[in-house]
């Protein structure tokens, strides 16, 4: 019985990520010189832990715990340089000494989240109304479980538990006492909140069951002969692994849980992932700060104003070292003034707002951003097992050098060289799997085809989402091709399928084209509906267009092309055949769209084809006004139609017969999107003019709506120019634009304009303008 | 009671500051009549341990009066920046009060204030009768409060010229003032410090220069955060203001204060308070001091014109001439927010009626 008093384990209740609590617990570890060290965290990760004191391993960093089968239900436990398991770790493995983590097997913790979200679902399926969530339980006491340094923080008259309890350490010579006060402090809050809330629903996850686990691992490592145990484990658990009761309850508790299969592995982190709700309880607001107090060991106040200077200056805002003696001395007398031992961050904030930014506060953003939290991104060694395809995405970013970095940055990608190209190609292949690394900013307009703008941030979750992916394949190019080929055969519309030709091919995923063109050849034979063979087409259009540069096979892509031309123009006229307003409007886009595509293409044969079906349909009887006023308007832009032939389509379509309303969709058809039209040509500007008037009083209310969506479409000087001729007087033109005002001058010439005085005044305008006076004129 | 129509701070608090030193135990800075942390308590208000009540003179944010009293203590100087009547120039005067015990060392920044008034000025009957000496030496605010150690003050520094201005910068940074006529100087004594205020909407009439703005700890004072505060500031104040000038009319109802500090932060905000409705903004600042002033000047009219209790009418007047400082542009504000909000407004109706009246 006496060896069972000797081997009881030290326990040392810590607070998860305090830089205060990593220092006192290593010195603590130091004294104590432990056999054996246990931590709170997941035992499947075991194997990992060598991996800790690896020379490549640079928190943060965080162990990910997911379900193969099923990688969107992962864990992660993210871990800092300062944390204080991480600390632990560390010092086991350094000084030979058996780490084991002592958490309920995630084997267990997940399956029974999964049987809960399953239940859950059921029970919302039966009954709707039901708005319940496992995880969004707002009550105090989840606050509490979850930090409880916290509460004790404000007990104590604090507002962050982290100052109150960096207090509590930084005043403290012996480490051991603080963990027997911290140990005292939390038996007696667990007391007095059993004694509150007696029957309080367990708020996050199976508590008791935890706690039973982890004296189980103290017991175990007892059995083995251990005699000086450390255990670290967050301070709120501290209480229920002091004591030792019967193994057996304990036993009972843990037999029948449920089990799912897991795997591990390391995976990096960023500070700025720290600061958010994870695996180990609540965030942290500041990593970067805490960064800071755990590396530098002396003039903290000193180093961390150098700090800012140094970033305000990167950023061009004056900060010199006169700056940063003030504001030290600043800070340390507000921390005397509000009596702290050693400023902390809220005294640096203020110096440097006040000293730093003359009391401004924007730059302080930049310094929490950049400083307070941090953008440091971990790294893991290589030899960590990790699944290959994410294996084979790091070999492809360090072959492209393009890092994961979490800072966001544009990629200029020229696709004429050949390691640029292939950077393209990953960062579109990622994106077919739901990894959105990068985004594409518009590409070509500006600089020509062969340039491809990406917008690219990589965040820590991805790592989720390459393990998910890693179903399809174990290379990239393979999961894509897969992903690809199996999305190709469930699509079940044209458009789909096109487009994701499009991003097949500007991924180069050669050996999923043939499979996604006979998709889309076998779409595109059976499709009965026009619209989606319109909609399919600008598409690979645009596949066609940058095919060259990419360096893609297109023959089968043009086959598709001649093919969906022909069907859509043999179907056209048919399909726009008694339409309402609102597939009119549908239509017109499309045929916008594609009349866009066909003028790319620049194919003659294409071009007459479609030519010839708007001619077809600008004459056709019984079109909906929209159509019919566009096609003729495209029509007229192509130079197939003279300004007096559109002139004739108008006055047809504005004749009093014709129904106003389609009169006037007829010319919000024509023209939709610019006006330049109407007031350069006059035929037609007079044709409008004489249907207006011709209108009777309440035509005119019922039409004005419709005329004035057209109207609103043009810019607004356009508007203008068209507000001031109706003013003049319809064909009253002294506009020098071409011939129609020179047809229209004569009739409308005022009677009391005196020809012959206007013409002495020219010279000297001529003079002040500094043109030539030509005396033809 | 004395004749006099407003006293100095030390004057007025003299029974707190007194009990104040006599409780504080800490450590003073050289020359300073108190410990910081007791300035802090002086300014901000609190209970001493003998159970002696010090009223707050600063009703706001502790940090920011903490920030101001630690750059004192570093002996840099200090700039207090807020827009118009955000009592910048009464902490000013109550920090000079309760570090210095003398809040009269004041140069008041105008843009004719000259050199002498930073420096020294000369006596020129002795000057010339006996040329360059001590005698004739007639020393600035500020270098008496350089030779005793005490604070100085200046108001409205973003007024005085900027060659002015930077004549503070050998003063701030070497803490001494040469006189080079006497080839001698004037060499600050401990405790000696600057606390200038500068006003926002004054920004660029006389931009620091940034060898000055370097010397200078910037402390943004803000308009009062929520509206309970800005009630109490004006409560607090017209209180006060009503027991110095002996009116005899009884102190104002809080409702009808809070009606105006509403008004007043509606127009300063641009939107009512419960956000939902956009507003014009007038060009006057619509300060807390403003609306200290109406309250007082409501209380004046209903004690020698009323019969005594503040109400509607009485402010009336008074209300319409803080907001219409623009006589066209401010016009159309007012009486949109008039329309639009006063009216709509249950349970102000008298007071619709009354601004109504005075607008017509």
């Amino acid at each position: 019985m006496a060896k069972s008093t000797a081997s009881s384990p030290t326990i040392f209740g810590i607070r998860h990520h305090g830089p205060g609590s990593a220092r006192s617990l290593r010195r603590a570890l130091e004294q104590l010189r432990p056999d054996a060290i246990l931590v709170e965290g997941p035992p499947e990760a075991d194997d990992l832990l060598p991996l800790i004191a690896h020379a490549e391993m640079r928190p943060p960093v965080a162990l990910l715990l997911y379900v193969p089968d099923q990688p969107q239900h992962a864990v992660f436990y993210p871990f800092a340089v300062f944390s204080p398991e991480w600390q632990a770790l560390l010092y086991g493995v350094k000084h030979d000494i058996p780490v084991r983590f002592m958490d309920l097997p995630q084997t267990h913790q997940l399956a029974i989240e999964l049987k809960l979200i399953a239940a859950l679902t059921a029970q919302r399926e039966q009954q709707e109304a039901s708005s319940h969530q496992p995880s969004a339980n707002s009550e105090p006491q989840a606050a509490i479980y979850l930090d409880p340094l916290q509460y004790l923080a404000e007990a104590a008259g604090y507002q962050d538990g982290e100052r109150w309890w960096e207090h509590m350490v930084e005043q403290r010579r012996d480490a051991r006492e603080l963990f027997a006060a911290i140990l005292e402090a939390m038996t007696a809050l667990r007391e007095a909140l059993r004694e509150e809330l007696p029957d309080a629903p367990n708020p996050i996850g199976p508590q008791r069951e935890r706690e039973a686990y982890m004296r189980q691992t103290i017991r175990a490592a007892q059995r083995e002969g251990y005699e000086r145990i450390a255990v670290v484990c967050g301070a709120w658990h501290a209480p229920a692994v002091a004591k030792l009761p019967p193994a057996k309850e304990d036993a009972a508790l843990l037999k029948g849980l449920p089990k799912i299969k897991i795997e591990a592995t390391w995976t990096p982190w960023t500070y700025s992932r720290l600061s958010y709700h994870s695996g180990y309880g609540a965030g942290i607001e500041s990593p970067g700060w805490y960064d800071h107090l755990w590396t530098t060991r002396d003039h903290v106040t000193i180093r961390w104003l150098t700090k800012v200077a140094r970033l305000l200056r990167k950023e061009d805002l004056d900060a010199s070292s006169a700056h940063i003696i003030e504001a030290v001395r600043l800070a340390e007398t507000l921390a005397a003034l509000r009596q702290r031992p050693i400023p902390g961050l809220p005294e640096m904030n203020d110096a440097a707002q006040t000293v730093f930014c003359f009391g401004n506060d924007l730059p302080l953003q930049l310094i929490h951003t950049k400083l307070i939290v941090g953008e440091t991104l971990g790294r893991v060694p290589a030899a960590t097992p990790m699944p290959p395809l994410q294996r084979d995405l790091e070999r492809e970013q360090k072959r492209l050098r393009l890092p994961a970095d979490v800072t966001q940055r544009t990629l200029d990608l020229d696709l004429r060289q050949p390691l640029e190209l292939d950077r393209s190609r990953l960062l579109h292949r990622l994106r077919l799997l739901n990894i959105p690394w990068g985004a594409v900013q518009r590409t070509g307009k500006v600089k020509g085809t062969f340039h491809e703008l990406w917008q690219i941030q990589w965040q820590p979750e991805f790592v989720v989402g390459v393990i998910e992916a890693g179903v399809w394949g174990n290379t990239v190019l393979k999961a894509a091709t897969t992903f690809a080929s199996d999305k190709a055969t469930k699509a079940t519309d044209l458009p789909t399928l096109t487009q994701l030709v499009d991003r097949v091919l500007l991924a180069d995923l050669s050996e999923a084209v043939p499979a996604v063109m006979d998709r889309v050849q076998a779409e595109a034979a059976v499709a009965s509906d026009v619209q989606h063979l319109m909609a399919a087409l600008p598409p690979l259009v645009n596949v066609l267009r940058y095919g060259n540069v990419r360096q893609t096979d297109l023959s089968a892509v043009n086959h598709i092309v001649a093919g969906l031309i022909a069907r859509m123009v043999i179907g056209l006229p048919g399909a726009c055949a008694s339409l309402n307003d609102e597939a009119a409007a549908t239509m017109l886009k499309h045929l916008t769209d594609v009349h866009h595509a066909i003028g790319i293409l620049q194919n003659d044969a294409y071009t007459s084809a479609w030519h010839g079906v708007l001619k077809q349909l600008s004459d056709q009887q019984g079109l909906h006004g929209l159509i019919a006023g566009r096609c003729c308007r495209l029509l007229l832009n192509q130079g197939q139609l003279t300004a007096s032939d559109a002139a004739q389509h108008m006055s047809l379509a504005l004749s009093t017969a014709n129904e106003p309303t389609q009169a006037a969709a007829w010319i919000e058809g024509f023209l939709r999107g610019s006006g330049l039209l109407l007031l350069h040509d006059e035929a037609l500007w007079r044709v409008i003019d004489e249907w207006l008037v011709t209108l009777s009083a309440d035509a005119f209310t019922q039409l004005l709506p419709l005329l004035r969506r057209t109207f609103s479409t043009f810019s607004r000087p356009e508007r203008t120019q068209m507000g001031e001729k109706v003013k003049q007087g319809a064909g009253n033109s002294m506009q020098p634009h071409g011939g129609a005002s020179r047809e229209a001058g004569s009739d409308t010439q005022r009677s009391d304009f005196d020809v012959e005085r206007a013409e002495k005044a020219l010279p000297l305008v001529m003079k002040l303008l500094g043109l030539e006076h030509d005396a033809n004129r | 009671m004395t004749d006099i129509l407003r006293q100095h701070a030390e004057q007025q608090f003299a029974e707190e500051l007194h009990e104040l030193s006599q409780a504080d135990t800490r450590t003073r800075p050289p020359s300073w009549k108190l410990s910081p942390w007791a300035v802090a308590l002086y300014l901000l208000g609190g209970t001493l341990p003998n159970k002696f009540v010090v009223s707050p003179k600063y009703i706001g944010s502790t940090r920011l009066i903490e920030i101001a009293i630690a750059t004192l203590a570093t002996d840099r100087a200090l700039l207090l920046i807020g827009v118009p009547g955000t009592a910048k120039s009464w902490v000013s005067e109550h920090l000079s009060a309760a570090i210095a015990g003398d809040s009269t060392l004041l140069v008041q920044g105008t843009a004719g204030t000259g050199e002498e008034a930073i420096r020294y000025g000369w006596n020129y009957a002795r000057l010339l009768a006996d040329g360059p000496s001590q005698q004739a030496l007639v020393p600035s605010p500020i270098m008496r409060a350089m030779q005793h150690g005490q604070l100085a003050r200046v108001e409205e520094l973003t007024r005085i010229p900027s060659d002015v201005q930077d004549s503070l910068i050998t003063i701030l940074s070497e803490k001494t003032l040469p006189i080079p006529e006497l080839n001698s100087e004037v060499q600050a004594t401990k405790g000696f410090n600057v606390i200038a205020t500068a006003n926002n909407r004054d920004r660029g009439v006389n931009e620091l220069s940034s060898a000055l703005k370097r010397r200078l700890n910037t402390v943004v004072l803000p308009t009062p955060s929520s509206i309970d505060e800005e009630v109490d500031i004006v409560q607090r104040r017209v209180e006060s203001l009503g027991r110095a000038l002996e009116l005899p009319a009884e102190a104002p109802a809080l409702e009808e204060i809070r009606r105006i500090v509403t008004v007043f932060r509606e127009l300063r905000d641009g939107k009512t308070s419960d956000g939902k409705t956009k507003l014009k903004q007038p060009t006057g600042t619509m300060s807390t001091a403003e609306a200290i002033s109406v309250v007082t000047n409501g209380l004046s009219l209903a004690a020698h014109f009323g019969d005594g209790r503040m109400r509607a009418n009485d402010v009336a007047a008074g209300l319409v001439g803080a907001v219409v400082k623009d006589p066209v542009q401010d016009r159309v504000v007012w009486l949109e927010y008039l329309e639009t909000v006063v009216k709509e407004r249950n349970g102000w109706k008298d007071l619709y009626r009354a601004c109504r009246e005075v607008s017509e």
